[in-house]
């Protein structure tokens, strides 16, 4: 069996006319790595796709295989396995024959892929389907034939472009799990590209987060979460109150409305800094206290979501546990934030 | 069908009823004049007609064949190449359409004559010696007849072609296909449809040719609508004339059922 | 019909008849159905409608103010069509020699008006009651003046079935008329012995000269189009085509011995909307000016004998009516009855293996 193996990107760049699509991509997947790309559209995340499996070539900068150069390797040569957003199954050929293709394409025995595609089949939980067509199957189910080609020939890498997107909610979450769970097992080195955060904070070892045509941040979800490295991440990653300020004094903050906050930061004094607090760390105290109207509250089951009007002109987004009543627009509440759960950047 | 869903169809309806239909009723009426099938019989009957009609389906075949063979290309380059390309095709593609049936056969006269342009070039090139019977012979309807007929062919591949999603290429470069084995094993069949929807068209139309096989076959090559032109106004036998129509038409649609079971979806096993 | 909507389509166009005729000068008292707008002519198309808008409907249009309309081609099946469909757009047509015999048998034409029609200058045997005979062609040999110089061209069938004399490849009509006679006129038998004609002898003459026979052809053009494109050296064709490209200077010249002569007819279609206005058309087409003209234009005389008179001396050795002791005419008659099966055996003929 093929080992799965470990990718490098360095300085990637790709134009389309005036719009950089790639701006000096650099990045590093680990074998048997999920590394998620997430991003907005447009932001250039299908584009680095199409440059790992050979649909684009970069006007610059290259990827390597396992230390092996392969930008100039045409598509059918690299030994990728992909998923597309629409799944992209062969409408003319079977389940068993949409399986079998890679491993034809190969020139592998007969016997060898009867067995192989029934192996493959049998992992995605698809025995017994064998001799339907793609049309006759439900959307978790093309999907599954779709996981299934992309990973019968044992590729070095595997890529999944939005596969989930076409699913509603709760075959969406079975089918992340199932991925995620066949993708450890398999060990696959594996590129995951989907413009949803969630989806990214579920499935994934590390998250690299692109905007413009550049990698943004790069790192473990939780520290993309919880320390984002601009306003764009902090935005685009969760729900978030971020506001600009100055570090007055150590560990103290103050922020363009004149407020100041108490931060845990060693930010030199004078420093222009960025300040996010995630709306489900506020409590009802804290060193830091906010006291302001409910503009607008939601009961989102386990949670309160509210939007509070502060003085000095400061909107907070706060998530409270539901319990006690639903606070009533209008009414005056005090929420509190420690030092810890605010991120400096 | 619902009676909502019908009702926009009421015109093409009695479109096709009265100037369809009804004339191909009439038509029939007229090839049973005194309730005898008589004229069927002289139809299926006697060599000559027999053997035209065997010459006509021939020539079908033949014209749909190399149509298909020149046609797949091309519809299949215009779908797969730059938008100004195939504009570019399509403008050599549709202008046998545009041009007088006149025009193009004598076009063809001056390019592929004794003393044509091609016949020249040949010579002058020392590929031939003796100039090429391009003319006047079944190789001259051949060429003028798929050259009018090559854009029913290249416009339902071109569609076909165009339809398929793209990704499915993609997947199947990914996957490890050749351009050849992507070829055969995903446009081919994915344009089959196409291919069978061109063939009949071709087909269909080549049966009721005349003027191009008369000017271009040196007279030699007679097909089945030249006769019945003959009939219809030369003989004004127009019974016969509806006999042998009605014999085409019957012909054709069993060629065009024929092409029908071919063209269900592809449930390869 | 409806009269109403006749009267009312009268009424319009005698509003625009009488605005011609107020420029045309007082018309005399005489009882003249009120003119249409336009009448229809029929007839083969190409350089003939040019000739005959020249020398007969630009005079008509002119002296009548009533617009002469021109459709083609000649078309036997359509006038019976139109005819027995009652719904007769034509007002006068082109027709065939032998197709004319067969539309007055089948009563598909109206009768000729001697009163508006003056036929004195033709001779008597054309001077038939339905139908008018307007010119004279003939199919005769057009050769390459390059390939057969100095007189050395075919000069009867006979030398044109020699193929070792003569060679070079020919073309002749896709048809039996014409050539079932040369065959046997090829075969010995004299111009006026050829009717009836004997079906066996004359197709096993043809298949002699068949190999050698490049191009069948089918429309009027192509022979002329042939010999000036030298795909063939040799063409049977009407006289008028050829007569044309020589005009242009075209290296071919004409044989006229026994070239077969055929009468060019029209008809005024049975239920035709202007009978009145069809007649006069066919009296301008029977003035020898205009008939002059019209053969000058063409090379096919009318068949005013009086025309002659104003045809120049240069286009004279072009019509075929000077050649007429060296030539003979299609037996119109006996192709009215023996034409089918003249076709059906040619057809077979044509499929024979060679």
């Amino acid at each position: 069996m093929q080992e799965s193996a470990e990718l490098r990107i360095e300085g990637a760049a790709k134009r389309f006319g005036e719009v950089a699509a790639l701006d000096g991509v650099s990045l590093q997947v680990a074998r048997g790595e999920l590394l998620t790309i997430l991003g907005p559209s447009g932001s250039g995340k299908t584009t680095l796709l199409k440059v790992v499996a050979g649909f684009e070539k970069p006007d610059a900068g290259w990827v390597k295989i396992d230390g092996v150069e392969i930008t100039a390797l045409p598509p059918a040569r690299r030994d990728i396995g992909m998923v597309f957003q629409n799944y992209a199954l062969f409408p003319h050929l079977t389940v068993e024959r949409n399986v079998a293709f890679p491993l034809e394409m190969r020139n592998v025995a007969k016997p060898e892929i009867v067995r192989r595609v029934a192996e493959a089949l049998a992992l995605v939980e698809l025995a017994g389907y064998e001799q339907r067509l793609p049309r006759q199957l439900s959307g978790g189910q093309q999907q599954r034939v779709a996981l299934a080609r992309a990973i019968v020939f044992n590729p070095r890498l595997l890529l999944l472009d939005e596969p989930f997107g076409a699913l509603d909610r709760k075959l969406r979450e079975t089918m992340q799990l199932e991925v995620r769970r066949l993708q450890r097992r398999l060990g696959l080195t594996t590129i995951f590209i989907t413009h949803d955060q969630e989806e990214a904070l579920v499935l994934s070892d590390r998250v690299a987060v692109m905007n413009k045509g550049t990698i943004q941040q790069i790192a473990t979800t939780t520290e993309i979460y919880e320390r984002p490295a601009n306003d764009f991440v902090a935005d685009f990653v969760g729900e978030s109150n971020i506001f600009h300020g100055t570090m007055s004094a150590p560990g103290e903050v103050t922020l363009e409305g004149g407020r100041t906050l108490k931060v845990r930061s060693d930010k030199s004094a004078g420093a222009k800094v960025g300040v996010l607090m995630r709306p489900e760390r506020f409590d009802t105290g804290g060193a830091n206290l906010f006291t302001g109207d409910v503009i607008e509250s939601v009961y989102l089951g386990t949670s309160f979501k509210l939007r509070l009007a502060c003085a000095g002109g400061l909107e907070l987004l706060v998530r409270q546990p539901a319990r006690g009543p639903l606070p009533a627009t209008g009414a005056r509440i005090e929420v509190g934030i420690d030092p810890k759960a605010i991120h400096v950047f | 069908m619902s009676m909502r869903g019908f009702w926009p169809a009421v015109p093409a309806l009695l479109l096709l009823f009265f100037f369809f239909l009804f004339p191909v009723v009439r038509m029939l009426g007229f090839s049973l004049e005194g309730g005898s099938f008589d004229w069927y019989a002289k139809a299926l009957g006697e060599g000559l007609y027999l053997r035209v009609f065997w010459n006509t389906f021939e020539i079908a075949l033949l014209v749909t064949f190399f149509c298909l063979l020149l046609g797949y290309p091309l519809g299949f380059l215009m779908a797969t190449t730059t938008p100004l390309w195939a504009t570019v095709g399509f403008i050599f593609v549709l202008l046998p359409l545009w041009t007088s049936v006149l025009v193009r056969t004598y076009a063809w006269m001056v390019l592929l004559g004794r003393n044509g342009v091609f016949n020249r070039l040949l010579i002058d090139a020392g590929i031939v010696e003796d100039p090429l019977p391009l003319l006047h012979n079944f190789t001259g309807v051949m060429i003028g007849m798929v050259h009018v007929l090559l854009p029913y062919m290249v416009l339902p591949v071109y569609g076909a072609v165009r339809r398929l999603d793209p990704a499915i290429v993609a997947a199947a470069e990914g996957l490890g296909a050749s351009s050849w084995r992507i070829f055969w094993r995903i446009y081919l069949p994915l344009t089959l449809n196409g291919i069978f929807a061109g063939a009949v068209i071709v087909f269909v139309l080549s049966l009721g040719f005349y003027i191009t096989p008369a000017l271009l076959g040196g007279g030699r090559v007679i097909m089945i609508a030249v006769l019945i032109e003959q009939q219809v106004r030369e003989t004004l036998n127009w019974p016969f004339a509806a006999a042998l129509s009605a014999v085409l038409l019957a012909f054709t649609f069993a060629v065009y059922a024929l092409a029908q079971r071919f063209t269900r979806p592809q449930e390869t096993a | 019909m409806d009269t109403r909507k006749l009267n009312r389509r009268q009424a319009v166009s005698l509003l625009g008849g009488a605005a011609a005729v107020g420029a045309a000068g007082p018309a005399f008292g005489q009882t003249e159905p009120p003119k249409p707008a336009q009448i229809v002519v029929n007839h083969s198309g190409g350089s003939m409608g040019t000739a005959m808008r020249k020398a007969f409907f630009n005079g008509f249009e002119k002296k009548y103010g009533i617009r002469v309309v021109e459709t083609s081609p000649a078309d036997f099946g359509k006038l019976r069509a139109m005819v027995e469909s009652g719904n007769v757009e034509w007002d006068i047509t082109e027709i065939g020699g032998q197709d004319a015999i067969r539309a007055t048998k089948l009563g598909l034409v109206e009768k000729i008006d001697g009163k508006i029609v003056d036929r004195s200058g033709y001779p008597e045997k054309v001077r038939t009651d339905f139908v008018f005979a307007s010119s004279v062609y003939t199919t005769i040999i057009g050769y390459r003046t390059d390939v057969f110089k100095n007189g050395t061209q075919p000069k009867s069938w006979a030398d044109w079935w020699d193929t070792k004399k003569f060679p070079g490849a020919r073309s002749m009509r896709n048809h039996p008329t014409d050539n079932l006679e040369f065959a046997l006129i090829a075969d010995g038998v004299p111009m006026d012995k050829i009717y009836p004609i004997d079906f066996d002898r004359a197709f096993k003459k043809l298949d002699q000269i068949k190999p050698a026979v490049t191009v069948w052809w089918s429309t009027g053009q192509q022979p002329a189009q042939l010999l000036l494109d030298k795909e063939v050296v040799l063409a049977t064709g009407w006289n008028g085509r050829f007569y044309d490209i020589i005009k242009k200077g075209a290296p071919v010249a004409i044989e006229w011995n026994e070239g077969a002569l055929k009468q060019g007819s029209f008809v005024i279609p049975k239920g035709a909307k202007n009978p009145y206005w069809a007649n006069k058309m066919l009296a301008e087409m029977s003035v020898p000016q205009q008939q002059a003209v019209y053969a000058t234009e063409l090379g096919y005389p009318g068949l005013n004998l009086e025309s002659l008179k104003y045809v120049d001396d240069k286009v004279k050795p072009f019509l075929p009516t000077q050649y007429i002791d060296k030539q003979f005419w299609i037996d119109d008659a006996w192709y009215a009855e023996n034409g089918n099966k003249a076709i059906e055996l040619w057809n077979a003929w044509m499929l024979k293996k060679a």
